[in-house]
């Protein structure tokens, strides 16, 4: 069961959350508050799992909550999912690794792909929001994104990433039901992102091999990189034999 | 040369002008007459009258002249100009009025009689020239300052008429930021769904919240980057997607070259809302929308298309209503591009109609930022 705290001054923001939850069997609501000091002393009682915060409550701001909640030692950190109405913390929340930032309104699909992230986080034990940005490792290869796209905010997992594409001076990044166009060279977030997951294909693309089905070619002695959805990809001549092995793998 | 009338004060009219000169030139002769009464002296006033009236009269109508023909050359002159030429000028001036002046009146001075013409003038020259010259440099001056004055009243109007401008522009951009016609109709759409479909109504009001914060994220800004005008297109679209139940099939087709391109904002929603308002939503049958942005040299080149009823001004009843929104996007067009822009609606057949802007290609001056962050948690 995820133990879950709902955490907004507001008490048609918690009924909101209470009542989408009750979808979800494996999530139990172990408490509700509306101030910080009943968030820290509900937190250290129910020692929950998750933790649904309002960036803005009446008392403090969840971020000073996040701060207060890292120096109690004694206490797990539970993993956060922000919901608010103000999207100008995403980066921050971000960086003190929240599970997800969802602005209000936020539809049921919104909810669930949040609670899905958390529930892939609590079964591989990574550690939830603390107060401190994480020094960025340099080494290891980019594992989500933020950014803003179309007045929402998403905390993207690169593993739903299918392909990426280049035009001009943005990327177009493609999922399975939405495309984002983001003002990145492909060269910056190729070199983000892990080698063996990722590959360039070409000059203007990457794709995701966990979503490559084959590999045809060309009549002209180029080859296309066909995607489990569908979609059709040209390669380059140079990256075909690299794809083949990695594929083979 | 050649000055326009309705700027001119008042009292540069001939009449008025020469007028004051001469009542200047009466109040010296009362001044010398009654001085030389007071010292003894008992001269008929009517000399005094006359001598100083008719120079003064003399003098306005110089001046009046100057005015006339030299007025401009006098408020633009620079110091080198003044030396060669108005100095000189004034010198000349003054010896012709003295010499027609003294021939005018062969008794003066008095009790010289039977003096010779060039005496008598080189006695007024010697005790007046000066005088008059200093008359001269005096209209000299009120001229040049007519001058300034007039520049800087033209400089404020001209300031005012800009300030004016752009504070109507400014309230037409805040017009623009989202149509209330609009958002009351989505409202509407999503009180209708409520009842019939909650996480369509769930859905639709949060695609809504997309737009506001979109638009309330451009603040104030009049030109945005082509990008940011088509993501909110998009939203819109998406949303009225759901209104039509999938029965118009959307394209978008831009140049990504045109993606950082400045536009005037929220260009495009009207027009795409316009396309659903009286094209597409006139019809049952499948329609089609499509939005193209090219590069054409120097300009970009956007068109919407939209099938449904065309353009028939006879049986649409709305074109008024059609025409406040088009005419305001026009109006923002010619503002921002003068002349540079182009902006047109035809019927290119029986069932499509395309609305085509064309405007010059300008690039922010300072590079957009990248918005994502990376993350290795």
């Amino acid at each position: 069961m995820i133990r879950t705290v709902l955490a907004d001054d507001e008490v048609l923001a918690r009924q909101k959350l209470r009542q989408l939850l009750t979808e979800n069997e494996d999530v139990e609501i172990v408490g509700e508050c509306a101030s910080a000091r009943e968030i820290l002393e509900l937190v250290e009682l129910t020692t929950p799992d998750l933790l649904f915060l309002d960036i803005r409550m009446s008392d403090s701001d969840g971020f000073e909550i996040i701060d207060a909640l890292s120096a109690n030692a004694n206490s797990k950190r539970p993993q956060v999912i922000f919901v608010t109405a103000d999207d100008k913390f995403a980066a921050r929340a971000f960086d003190i690794h929240a599970v997800d930032y969802l602005l209000k309104p936020f539809t049921m699909e919104r909810l669930q792909a949040a609670l899905r992230r958390a529930r892939e986080r609590l079964a591989s034990g990574i550690a939830g929001a603390n107060g401190q940005s994480v020094m960025r490792e340099p080494h290891r290869y980019t594992t989500r994104m933020v950014f803003k796209s179309r007045g929402r905010i998403l905390f993207l997992p690169v593993s739903d990433i299918r392909w990426i594409e280049a035009e001009e001076n943005y990327v177009r990044i493609c999922t399975a039901t939405e495309s984002h166009l983001l003002r990145e060279t492909i060269g910056r977030v190729e070199s983000r992102l892990d080698p063996q997951i990722f590959l360039r294909v070409h000059r203007s693309a990457i794709v995701n091999l966990h979503y490559v089905r084959e590999v045809i070619n060309e009549a002209d002695g180029d080859a296309t990189v066909m995607l489990m959805s569908g979609e059709k990809i040209r390669m380059s001549r140079s990256y075909r034999s690299r794809i083949r092995k990695l594929i083979s793998a | 040369m050649g000055r326009s009338s309705k700027n001119e004060p008042v009292f540069m009219q001939p009449a008025i002008f020469i007028t004051t000169s001469v009542l200047v030139g009466l109040l010296f002769a009362l001044q010398e007459w009654m001085s030389l009464r007071h010292m003894g002296y008992h001269v008929h006033p009517v000399i005094f009258f006359e001598c100083w009236g008719f120079q003064f009269l003399v003098w306005g109508a110089i001046c009046w002249l100057l005015w006339r023909f030299f007025g401009s050359q006098i408020q633009r002159a620079n110091i080198q100009t003044i030396l060669t030429v108005f100095l000189p000028l004034s010198v000349v001036i003054s010896l012709a009025q003295q010499m027609l002046w003294v021939l005018i009146f062969p008794n003066l001075p008095l009790n010289h009689p039977e003096t010779s013409y060039w005496r008598r003038l080189s006695i007024y020259i010697y005790a007046e020239l000066l005088n008059n010259m200093l008359i001269f440099w005096c209209a000299f001056l009120l001229f040049r300052g007519i001058g300034y004055y007039q520049r800087y009243r033209e400089h404020e109007d001209a300031k005012s008429a800009l300030e004016v401008q752009l504070a109507n522009a400014q309230l037409a951009a805040m017009r623009m930021q989202l149509n209330p016609h609009f958002l009351f109709n989505a409202m509407n759409s999503i009180s209708s769904l409520m009842r019939s479909d909650v996480e369509a109504a769930d859905d639709m009001l949060e695609q809504l919240s997309c737009l506001l914060r979109m638009s309330l994220e451009r603040g104030e800004a009049q030109l945005i980057a082509l990008r940011e005008e088509i993501e909110f297109t998009e939203m819109y679209l998406a949303m009225q997607g759901r209104r039509y139940a999938g029965r118009v099939e959307q394209t978008m087709r831009v140049d990504a070259e045109l993606y950082d391109a400045l536009v005037p904002s929220m260009l495009l929603q009207p027009i795409v809302e316009n396309a659903y308002v009286h094209g597409l939503s006139k019809t049952e049958a499948p329609g089609m929308l499509v939005l193209e942005g090219r590069r054409n040299g120097p300009q970009m080149r956007l068109t919407v298309t939209n099938s449904g009823i065309g353009l028939n001004p006879r049986t649409d009843r709305d074109t008024d209503r059609r025409g406040v929104g088009l005419r305001n996007i026009q109006k923002r067009l010619e503002l921002h591009y003068g002349g540079d822009s182009h902006f047109d609606i035809t019927q290119i057949d029986a069932r499509h109609v395309q609305v085509t802007i064309v405007l010059p290609l300008h690039y922010p001056a300072n590079e957009t930022r990248p918005i994502a962050r990376f993350g290795t948690q």
